[in-house]
């Protein structure tokens, strides 16, 4: 189980990994963490001509609180740094479920978005939160909706030569968080996040279908009210009504939906709990 | 637990069998400095690559491999149909009347029977450079129709030669099944579905092949559990002298029965090196070929039925099994190894007359089945204590008492079961009730009818008991009809000039700790320290002989060849000493390396002093007296040592999700003797570990197309330090009829969790769980 | 590609293709074999390392990357008398391996928790071990060993 050959390139500076993206022409490829993209290597499930390390690039490890209720958190923050911020509670909870020790201390923020893993935790936050992501291209950086990111299973819509720079999040008011997941450590099964963000509701669930999951309909239901077993319970079943989650060795569709609906009950019920902490 | 004892320089008067003694092997292995086959780096040495099936059975019209050989630093590109690989098959032999020999290519060449399977090899600069060649090979592929599931009828069969895909089949059959069943006042008929799982050792298979030009000599450096096996049969293979032939396994990254299998890579890479002898060829398995072509297990079905008298008693048991035995049969084992031991043993513990059991083996586009710790019986025993629970609930017993009525008791024994193998345990009460103790049965009961009447989330407690049948001996051995018995064990003890001991054991150590019980045994058979032995195993240059670790036989057998060689040599020593002091034989001992006359506080002389005698002053030899103070002696236990177990667990289920949560996990089995009480715990905690994680976990999932959908650790999921419980072990020690007393304890953990979780979700739910692993997802559509 | 680090406190300098990964260049160009590999795609944690003192898989970072860290693996955990470390010692006192196959990962995933955590409950054991697989134990006798070597380690001062 070895890769097959690639050239390096230690990039000193975002400027110079674009541009080696942009030069190798759709064979390049960024290597952060390299949690996800080391073994999808081994495996020779991807062959790049080029792996572009960004690690070294200075600036980019940064968590930042640009206002009384947003943070910026630098694409290279590993998961284990998220952990241990406190601005942020829901990521710091959230970060908590990604993996293991060892795998959260070189594991980074952006490389987790960019992954788009449809069963990873962060790209659930972000679609939860609207999150706002920092592109950096050759022409110059842009800012993309966490909504028009994901697009498919491990799909984005950035294209080969551009780079996460950061990702900013709103911090909500409250928030809750519920994963089931078959053992410690493993991707989700189902993931919900459920915060509220200048008095509304959004709820986001992973695992589920490609992308991660909004329910305009149970947001809408939470809307004109307060959070009560009842309006928590309808929320649940609409969200749940909303996908057609597939089958696979883990689970069933139906079991998926079933879990969707108990999890995002769980994750409402959670926020609505105690104001500061929504985690299990 | 015993005091410990043994400290280097320490007091040992005391005996070293069963104490915790600091094991031998851990010094190296906690600093990094083991020895693993996959840690050997050789002058000049290559690497190998496998070029492996992507289909689960098709035709190979062809193999292309001249791009791959003429690769920059590539050494050697070889393929099945070259005439050194194709003249070579696996073919593993029984007498059995119904088994169908079929033959397994070193190399597929004419037909892939199973995704994995290794149609060709590279050799290269290094690993890297091996498998950028494989992909350089082409291989013209005709996709047949493939069979992953062995009870359905074959489109195409995997052998020509069983056209059914049915490599054998064979009926127990005991007392009047038919007529008890008519009778009974109760019968119960269930379908029993068991998940194919694997061994998977953390060190995957690994083999180091260097054939000496000069002499025709082979080495081969493995990970296997069967060193004098492997050598037997690479000997024979390639046609070599026994001799020329040396296996060695030096540490092991775990085994479990799945490095007790000559492999039809472990061939090719000798063949290999005979083509390019001097070259040291190496092949480290990676896990994904490990999970795609190592052996695996327990895929099963049982149709079972049973007839129950109104006070429980167990009258008849028909069962129909059936286990997918994989693409081959398993060499040199045979696909009778897990039919065989599931028919031989479902009735387990219980006391019964009238049986009737055909199980058959069935072949199936899937990677072969093999030994894997407990072999057959986490199944069997699954289905018996399924019965055993539905029969209960049907009668309004409870799991204790339908158990308690049908137990095998001591007064019994000898017990001959319906299936002729002949039980010496009836322990299973005494490990029962010692295990509902330790559970809190009574304020189990108390919480669960709260819980029911409260609504909370529900709790059930599973039970299982079960026996393990360990160090088979020539007569326990004969099942499966192979071309060899594997009922003995040699060891050679040798007192050096020093005093200090040498031991060539034929046992072999995948972790269970056989340098140090072992060492232990010999310490007290001779009478020296513990420290003062040293215990070489795993190389057929330098022990006589050895089966290998299967079967949990090593303690028994291995254990039973050591003491009897120990005591041997101590008797020579005495000998020797009574000649030279004019002692009467009888009236010296040897205690902790020292001469002593019974009555003399102080010894005569010390070992050493007599041992120096023996190799350096044979002037001072008696006449009569040879030269040298070494012995070599087999054992043979003859019959097998039925080791008794039970285990019970409550969980308690999240209703809502399906999820289980263990609370309490106990386990309670009839070790005999305890020679190491610290290893004893350690083989029956891993073993429960494994069990669990079959029960719950793992699973080998095929596509229909015979795709392994699981193929990497991502999905095949081993249980981890959250998910096992903690775990109350304790054991009773019935000894057994052999001179140590021993009874294995390397498989008996594995034998409860399906049926203890599988229980206690029927407990807590009221709904039978007939089909394996039981995942959150199918308690879930349970509850529905 | 020139690549240097220091492994265990010695620098090390290798020539390596891109592709290698640090767990390879570390058992097969410097010859310390302690590093197992039991899966090569990040599951397993046999391979777990400490780079600059972070817990790290070494099949999933490759040798390049290394350039100019500090890399502790298991042989570079006795004291340099050879004194065993605490955790060492606990996991021969308390049957913490058996192949021990698993034991330099689960060496290092514990020696870094008992860096950040100088008391963790059995539960917090099994928890941050749990990325560390092993298939012989059972994880009875690892818990016991960390939590004895924690014991140790807070009187030890
Ligand atoms: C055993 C194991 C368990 C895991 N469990 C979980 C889990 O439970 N939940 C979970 O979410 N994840 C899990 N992961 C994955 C882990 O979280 C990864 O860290 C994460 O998904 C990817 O981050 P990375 O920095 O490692 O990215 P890499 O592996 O380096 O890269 C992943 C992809 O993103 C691209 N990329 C990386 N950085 C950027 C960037 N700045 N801009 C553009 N593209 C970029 C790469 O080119 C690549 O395609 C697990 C991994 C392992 C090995
Ligand atoms: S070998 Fe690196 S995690 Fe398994
Ligand atoms: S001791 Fe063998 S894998 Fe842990």
């Amino acid at each position: 189980m070895k890769s097959a050959r690639f050239d390096y390139l230690r990039a000193r500076s975002v400027e110079e990994a674009v541009r080696a993206l942009a030069d190798a022409h759709g064979e390049g490829k960024i290597i952060a963490g390299g949690q996800s993209l080391a073994p999808v290597l081994a495996l020779r499930m991807a062959r790049p001509a080029l792996l572009v390390d960004v690690n070294r690039i200075p600036g980019l490890g940064g968590i930042t609180r640009t206002s009384e209720s947003s943070i910026r958190i630098g694409a290279l923050v590993r998961h284990s740094a998220l952990m241990r911020q406190c601005d942020h509670p829901l990521l710091a909870e959230v970060a908590g479920w990604i993996g293991h020790t060892a795998i959260r201390s070189r594991g980074t923020t952006g490389g987790s978005i960019a992954h788009a893993d449809p069963s990873a935790e962060l790209p659930v936050v972000a679609a939860a939160l609207d999150a706002v992501v920092r592109v950096a291209g050759p022409r110059g950086s842009r800012e993309v909706e966490a909504g028009d990111l994901f697009v498919g299973a491990l799909e984005t819509s950035l294209t080969e030569e551009e780079m996460i720079t950061s990702v900013e999040l709103p911090i909500p008011q409250r928030w809750g968080f519920a994963e089931l997941s078959r053992r410690h450590g493993d991707f989700g099964l189902v993931t919900v996040v459920a915060a509220e963000i200048e008095g509304r509701w959004r709820i986001a669930v992973g695992g589920v279908g490609s992308v991660p999951y909004r329910p305009a309909e149970a947001e809408a239901l939470l809307a004109d009210g307060p959070l009560t077993e009842v309006t928590i319970a309808r929320a649940a079943a609409a969200t749940a009504a909303g996908i057609e989650p597939s089958t696979d060795i883990h689970a069933s569709g139906d079991y998926r939906r079933a879990m969707t609906e108990e999890f995002t009950r769980r994750a409402l019920t959670r926020a609505t709990a105690a104001p500061d902490n929504g985690a299990a | 637990m015993p005091s410990m004892s043994n400290e280097p320089g320490g007091e040992t008067a005391r005996r070293s069998v069963g104490t915790t003694v600091r094991r031998k092997e851990d010094g190296r292995l906690v600093t990094g400095r083991g020895h693993y086959a996959s840690d050997l780096e050789l002058p000049r040495m290559r690497h190998v690559a496998f070029l492996r099936s992507p289909y689960g059975h098709a035709r190979i019209r062809g193999v292309d491999a001249t791009e791959a050989a003429k690769a920059p630093r590539v050494h050697g590109v070889f393929t099945g149909e070259m005439p050194e690989f194709s003249a070579i098959t696996l073919r593993a032999r029984s007498a059995l009347p119904s088994y169908v020999e079929t033959d397994q290519p070193i190399l597929a060449w004419q037909k892939a029977r199973f995704s994995g399977e290794a149609v060709a090899a590279v050799v290269a600069d290094d690993r890297y450079i091996a498998e950028d060649a494989i992909e350089l090979i082409d291989v013209d592929y005709e996709p047949l129709p493939a069979t992953v599931t062995a009870w359905i009828a074959p489109e195409e069969p995997v052998h020509a030669a069983a056209p059914d895909n049915v490599l054998l089949q064979r009926t127990f059959d005991a007392g009047d099944v038919a007529g008890a069943l008519a009778t009974a006042p109760l019968v119960v008929e269930r379908e029993l579905v068991t998940n194919r799982h694997a061994g998977n050792p953390m060190e995957c298979r690994v083999g180091v092949a260097l054939w000496d030009g000069a002499d025709d000599k082979l080495t081969f450096w493995s990970g296997t559990q069967v060193p004098h096996i492997a050598r037997n049969m690479l000997a024979e293979l390639l046609g070599l002298p026994e001799g020329n032939v040396r296996v060695i396994a030096p540490d092991v990254g775990g085994g479990f029965g799945t490095k007790a299998v000559l492999y039809p890579e472990d061939v090719a890479l000798c063949l290999m090196a005979r083509a390019m002898r001097g070259v040291p060829l190496k092949w480290v398995e990676d896990r994904a070929e490990h999970l795609l072509a190592a052996t695996h297990a327990r895929d099963h079905r049982y149709v079972v039925k049973a007839g129950f008298g109104t006070d429980g008693q167990l009258l008849a048991l028909e069962a129909d099994v059936t286990c997918n035995v994989g693409a081959y049969s398993v060499y040199p084992w045979t696909a009778g190894i897990e039919p065989l031991m599931a028919g031989g043993l479902l009735s387990g513990p219980y006391r019964l007359e009238n049986y009737r059991c055909t199980v058959r083996g069935v072949a199936t586009n899937t990677s072969p089945s093999g030994p894997y710790r407990g072999v057959a019986r986490p199944a069997s025993v699954f289905a018996m204590e399924s019965l055993m629970d539905a029969a209960a609930r049907e009668l309004g017993m409870s799991a204790l008492d339908i158990r308690r009525r049908n137990l095998i008791q001591p007064e019994e024994i000898p017990y001959r079961m319906p299936s002729r193998l002949v039980d010496d345990s009836g322990w299973y009460g005494k490990c029962l009730d010692k295990v509902i103790d330790a559970i809190g049965y009574e304020e189990f009961l108390a919480e669960q009818s709260r819980r029911r009447e409260a609504g909370e989330n529900p709790i059930g407690i599973g039970v299982a008991c079960y026996n393990e049948l360990t160090g088979l001996g020539r007569a326990a051995a004969a099942g499966p009809r192979m071309p060899f018995r594997t009922g003995h064990d040699a060891c050679t003890v040798r007192i050096n000039p020093d005093g200090r001991v040498t031991v060539l054991s034929g046992v072999t150590s995948q972790g269970q700790g056989l340098e140090t019980t072992v060492a232990q045994i010999v310490a007290d058979a001779v009478g020296v320290a513990y420290d003062d032995v040293e215990v070489r195993i795993g190389d057929t240059n330098e022990s006589l002989w050895g089966f290998g670790a299967f079967s949990s036989r090593q303690a028994v057998i291995g254990g039973g060849a050591a003491h009897r060689t120990g005591e041997a040599v101590k008797e020579k020593a005495l000998r020797l000493a009574a000649a030279l002091f004019d002692a009467e034989i009888d009236d010296l001992r040897l205690e902790d390396g020292q001469i002593r006359r019974t009555g003399e506080p102080e010894p005569l002389a010390s070992l050493a002093e007599i041992a120096r005698v023996a190799y350096l002053e044979s002037n001072r030899l008696p006449e009569g007296i040879e030269p040298g103070l070494e012995a070599t002696r087999f054992f043979d236990p003859i019959r097998g040592a039925f080791a008794a177990g039970a285990q019970a667990a409550t969980v308690e289920i999240d209703r809502s999700t399906g999820e289980l949560r263990i609370l309490k996990w106990v386990c309670v089995e009839d070790a005999g003797r305890v020679i190491n009480p610290q290893i004893v715990e350690g083989q029956i905690a891993g073993s429960i570990a494994q069990g669990i994680g079959g029960a719950l976990y793992e699973h080998l999932i095929y596509d229909e197309a015979g795709n392994l959908s699981t193929g990497t650790l991502m999905d095949y999921l081993m249980p981890t330090s959250a998910e096992v419980p903690e775990l109350i072990i304790d054991h009773i020690s019935m000894p057994a009829d052999n001179p140590l007393g021993v009874r294995g304890v390397g498989e008996g953990g594995t034998l409860g969790p399906n049926a203890v979780l599988a229980g206690a979700v029927a407990d807590a739910l009221g709904t039978e769980i007939t089909r394996l692993p039981i995942t959150p997802a199918a308690v879930w559509a349970a509850i529905q | 590609m020139n690549v240097e680090f220091t492994v265990n406190g010695a620098c090390h300098s290798v020539d390596v293709e891109p592709r290698r990964t640090l767990a390879d260049a570390l058992r097969e160009d410097i010859g310390l074999t302690g590093t197992h590999l039991g899966c090569e795609h990040g599951v397993c944690g046999a391979c777990t390392v400490l780079v600059d003192g972070e817990p790290v898989r070494a099949c999933l970072m490759f040798a390049v990357q290394a350039e100019g860290s500090s890399v502790t693996t298991v042989e570079g955990m006795a004291g340099a008398d050879g004194t065993p470390h605490p955790l060492q010692k606990a996991f021969c006192d308390h049957h913490g391996l058996q192949c021990g196959f698993c034991t330099p990962g689960m060496l290092m995933s514990a020696l870094d928790l008992l860096h950040r955590e100088t008391n963790p409950s059995r539960e917090r054991i099994r928890a941050e071990l749990s990325g560390n697989i092993c298939r012989c134990t059972g994880y009875v006798g690892i818990v016991d060993a960390v939590e004895a070597a924690a014991q140790e380690m807070n009187t030890a001062g």
